[in-house]
C-alpha cells in the first residue's frame, strides 16, 4: 500500500470516532483478558513446576518392586542390577541411594541463630551419590569424613521454604537461608528412636551432622548424607549395607524415559514416578484452568470481530459515494480493499496494544497487593506472572488478527465499489 | 482526444427486462475542444461520461481516449488512466467530508503511482486557480455549493488531466454561482484543457464550442 494512503486512514478514523473507540474497546477487553489470563497460568505453572513439585524430567526414579517372584534375581536393586541399568540404552548415567536403615534421632539443646532452640525429632537419613548433588554442596567434599568427624549432609530446598513460611513465623524462630544453614552442626544418634516398639538390638551410634547446602535432590523429611556414610551406619548397626534403597537413573534425554521405565519394569523393577505424577496433576490443572480462560478471551476477540465486522460494513454502506470518488479519481479496487483492511489493522494494533498493556499493568497490581496483603506462606512467588516476549507480541498480533478476520468482508465490499451506479445523478 | 464507436451499453432493468441506454453512440472530439452533451434525464448521459472516463466498463464498442484503448483494460490499467489523463466535476461535488478542501484536492495523489513530492503546493495551486486560496483549511460543511463546486474542480485539475469530464456541474447551484463556474469552465478551455460536460442548462450549452443532443442511444 501507498504510504500516501495512511492520512486517509487516519483521516477516516477519526472521523468516526465513537465507532472506532467501540471497536478498539472491544478488542483491548479480549486481547487484556487473555495476555492477563494466560501469564498468570504461566507464572503458577512456573511455581509449581520449579518450586512445588520440581521435577527432572530426565531422571527416573528406580526401586525395587513391592512385589516380585525373584525369578532371575528380579526385583532386588544390587550392584548386579545397578550394572545393568547403567547398560541400558538411553541411560547415560545411574546414582544409588541407600536409607540409613537404622532409626534416628535429633535432640538440640542450645542457640539457633541467636534465639534458645530445644528440639527432639525423628530423622530419616539416605545416602546418595556425591555426583547426584555435587551442584549443591556449599561447603567442603561430600564424602565419608570417617567414623569421628561431622556427617556432610544435605537439606531439602523445599523443607527450608516449609520452615521459613510456616513453622517458624508460628514459633517466633529466626528465617534462615541455605547459606546461613551452610556450616550448622547439630547432634544425630543413629540406631535410636522416640517411637519403636521394640528397641534397636545394638546401642545408639552418636555422630553429628553438618549442613553443607540445600539441594532440590534432598530428602524432604530428613537429610541427605552421602552414600558411603549411609553404608558405614547400616554395617555398625549390623543392617544391609549391600541393597539400594533406590536408583536414579538419569537418561540422555527427556524422550528417552519411555523406553527406560519399560526396560526397568521388565527387569523386575518398579518406578517411583510419585512426584512425576503429583507434577503431571497439578501441571495439568493448572493447564486446564488457564486455557478455559484463554478461550474464554479468544471469545471475547471473537466477538470483538464481529463488532467491526458490523461496523466496517455500516461505514462502507454510508461512504458508498466516497469510495466511488476515490475509484473515480483513481483508486483500483485493490486499493480500496487496503484502504479499509489498513483502517481496521490500525485499531487492531492500538487495542491490541492497550490490551496487553492493560493486562500487565493488571499483572503488576496484583502482584503488589498479593505482595502485600497476603500472609507468607510456602512457595508463595514474588510474582504470580510469567511474562515472556512471545505472549506480549501475541497479544498485539490477536488484536491484528481480530481486526483483519472483522474486516475482512467489509473491505472486499468496498473494493467492490461500482463507481459508475454510486456516482450516478 | 476521443473517438468513440458504436458504443452500446443495456442494463438489466430487473422485471422490466433489459434498457438499451446507449445504442451505437459515435463520438469524436479534438483537443481543445469544449463540448456539451444534452438529452432528456434518462438519455443516457451520464452513462456516455462514465464510459469516456472508464469508469463504466460493461458497454460494447470502441473507445479510445488521449491515444488511450479503454475497452479491454486491466482494473489497475483503467485505474492509472483515471488518475493521470481524466478529471470528473459531479454534479453533487462528492467531496469526502470531515477532511479540508486541501486534502479534498489531494484526493488523487493517494492512489498516485508516484504522487508528486510537492503534492501540497500542487493542491494549494489549484485550489488558488479556481479561486479558492484562502479556503484551503475549511472543510465541505464550512463551504457554499459554489465554493464545493470550485473545490471539486481543483481536485479534478490537481494530476493536471487532459480531459475535464463535467456531469451536470451546475445542476445543484444557483444562477450567479452557475455563472461563474461556467465562467471558470471557460477559463479552463481557454488555457487548453479539453472538456465534455452533460448538462441541462442552457448557460453551459451557450459556453461549449459544440453542442450534441443524445437520444435514442445516439449522438447528434
Amino acid at each position: 500500500m501507498s504510504a500516501s494512503v495512511w492520512p486517509l486512514v487516519r483521516l477516516s478514523l477519526s472521523r468516526d470516532r465513537r465507532s472506532a473507540l467501540s471497536s478498539t474497546f472491544g478488542l483491548a477487553v479480549g486481547v487484556a483478558s487473555l495476555v492477563f489470563f494466560v501469564s498468570l497460568g504461566l507464572g503458577v505453572g512456573r511455581v509449581v513446576r520449579e518450586k512445588v513439585f520440581p521435577v527432572d524430567s530426565s531422571l527416573v526414579e528406580v526401586v525395587p518392586a513391592s512385589f516380585s517372584l525373584g525369578l532371575l534375581g528380579g526385583g532386588k536393586l544390587d550392584d548386579t542390577a545397578v550394572a545393568r541399568l547403567e547398560a541400558l540404552p538411553g541411560v547415560s548415567r545411574v546414582f544409588k541411594k541407600m536409607n540409613v536403615r537404622a532409626p534416628a534421632v535429633t535432640i538440640y539443646r542450645g542457640d539457633f541463630f541467636g534465639r534458645p532452640l530445644h528440639m527432639g525429632l525423628e530423622v530419616l537419613a539416605v545416602g546418595v551419590e556425591p555426583d547426584f548433588v555435587k551442584r549443591d554442596v556449599l561447603m567442603g567434599e561430600f564424602v565419608d569424613p570417617g567414623p569421628d568427624k561431622p556427617i556432610p549432609a544435605l537439606a531439602s530446598t523445599r523443607l527450608l521454604e516449609i520452615y521459613n513460611k510456616s513453622f517458624a513465623p508460628q514459633r517466633s524462630l529466626p528465617q534462615l537461608s541455605g547459606q546461613m544453614l551452610t556450616g550448622f552442626v547439630f547432634p544425630i544418634d543413629f540406631n535410636r528412636s522416640f517411637v519403636t516398639a521394640t528397641p534397636p538390638s545394638a546401642s545408639s551410634i552418636p555422630a553429628q551432622a553438618q549442613l553443607v547446602g540445600v539441594s532440590d535432590r534432598a530428602l524432604l523429611a530428613g537429610v541427605t548424607i552421602p552414600l558411603d556414610v549411609a553404608r558405614r551406619l547400616n554395617r555398625t548397626a549390623n543392617l544391609d549395607d549391600v541393597t539400594f534403597t533406590a536408583v536414579t537413573v538419569q537418561t540422555a534425554d527427556p524422550s528417552a524415559v519411555p523406553l527406560v521405565v519399560e526396560a526397568v519394569k521388565a527387569m523386575g523393577l518398579s518406578v517411583d514416578d510419585q512426584e512425576r505424577r503429583m507434577a503431571e496433576n497439578a501441571g495439568a490443572a493448572v493447564a486446564i484452568s488457564t486455557s478455559s480462560l484463554a478461550l474464554l478471551s479468544v471469545l471475547i476477540c471473537v466477538l470483538a470481530a464481529f463488532n467491526i465486522a458490523h461496523a466496517f460494513s455500516a461505514a462502507v454502506r454510508a461512504r458508498e459515494k466516497e469510495l466511488g470518488v476515490m475509484r473515480a479519481v483513481g483508486a483500483t479496487r485493490a486499493a480500496l480493499f487496503r484502504l479499509v483492511l489498513a483502517e481496521a489493522l490500525l485499531l487492531g494494533l492500538v487495542g491490541g496494544l492497550v490490551g496487553t498493556l492493560v493486562a500487565l499493568a493488571a499483572g503488576l497490581a496484583l502482584d503488589a497487593t498479593a505482595t502485600s496483603l497476603l500472609p507468607p506462606f510456602p512457595f508463595k512467588p514474588e510474582s504470580w506472572f510469567l511474562r515472556p516476549p512471545w505472549l506480549l507480541a501475541g497479544g498485539v498480533g490477536l488484536g491484528v488478527l481480530a481486526a483483519a478476520g472483522g474486516a475482512f468482508f467489509p473491505a472486499r465490499r468496498a473494493a467492490a465499489t461500482d463507481p459508475a451506479r454510486v456516482l450516478a445523478g | 482526444m476521443i473517438d468513440a464507436k458504436g458504443v452500446c451499453r443495456v442494463f438489466d432493468d430487473g422485471e422490466r427486462g433489459r434498457l438499451t441506454v446507449l445504442d451505437g453512440a459515435t463520438l469524436q472530439v479534438a483537443d481543445g475542444e469544449f463540448v456539451a452533451v444534452v438529452g432528456r434525464s434518462g438519455s443516457g448521459k451520464s452513462t456516455l461520461l462514465h464510459v469516456l472516463g472508464g469508469l463504466d466498463t460493461g458497454y460494447r464498442g470502441e473507445v479510445t481516449v488521449a491515444g488511450v484503448r479503454l475497452d479491454g483494460l486491466s482494473d489497475a490499467a483503467l485505474s492509472r488512466f483515471r488518475n493521470e489523463t481524466v478529471g470528473f466535476v459531479f454534479q453533487s461535488f462528492h467531496l469526502v467530508s470531515g477532511v479540508s478542501a486541501l486534502e479534498n484536492v489531494m484526493l488523487p495523489a493517494r492512489f498516485a503511482a508516484s504522487p508528486p513530492a510537492d503534492l501540497e503546493a500542487r493542491a494549494r495551486a489549484a485550489l488558488e486557480r479556481v479561486g479558492l486560496p484562502s479556503h484551503a483549511a475549511r472543510s465541505p460543511g464550512q463551504l457554499s455549493g459554489g465554493e464545493r463546486q470550485r473545490v471539486a474542480i481543483a481536485r479534478a485539475l490537481f494530476a493536471s488531466p487532459r480531459l475535464l469530464l463535467c456531469d451536470e456541474p451546475t445542476g445543484n447551484l444557483d444562477a450567479a454561482t452557475a455563472d461563474d463556474i461556467v465562467a471558470l469552465f471557460k477559463q479552463l478551455n481557454a488555457s487548453g484543457l479539453t472538456i465534455v460536460a452533460v448538462t441541462h442548462e442552457d448557460r453551459l450549452r451557450a459556453a461549449a464550442s459544440r453542442v450534441l443532443t443524445l437520444s435514442g442511444g445516439r449522438l447528434s
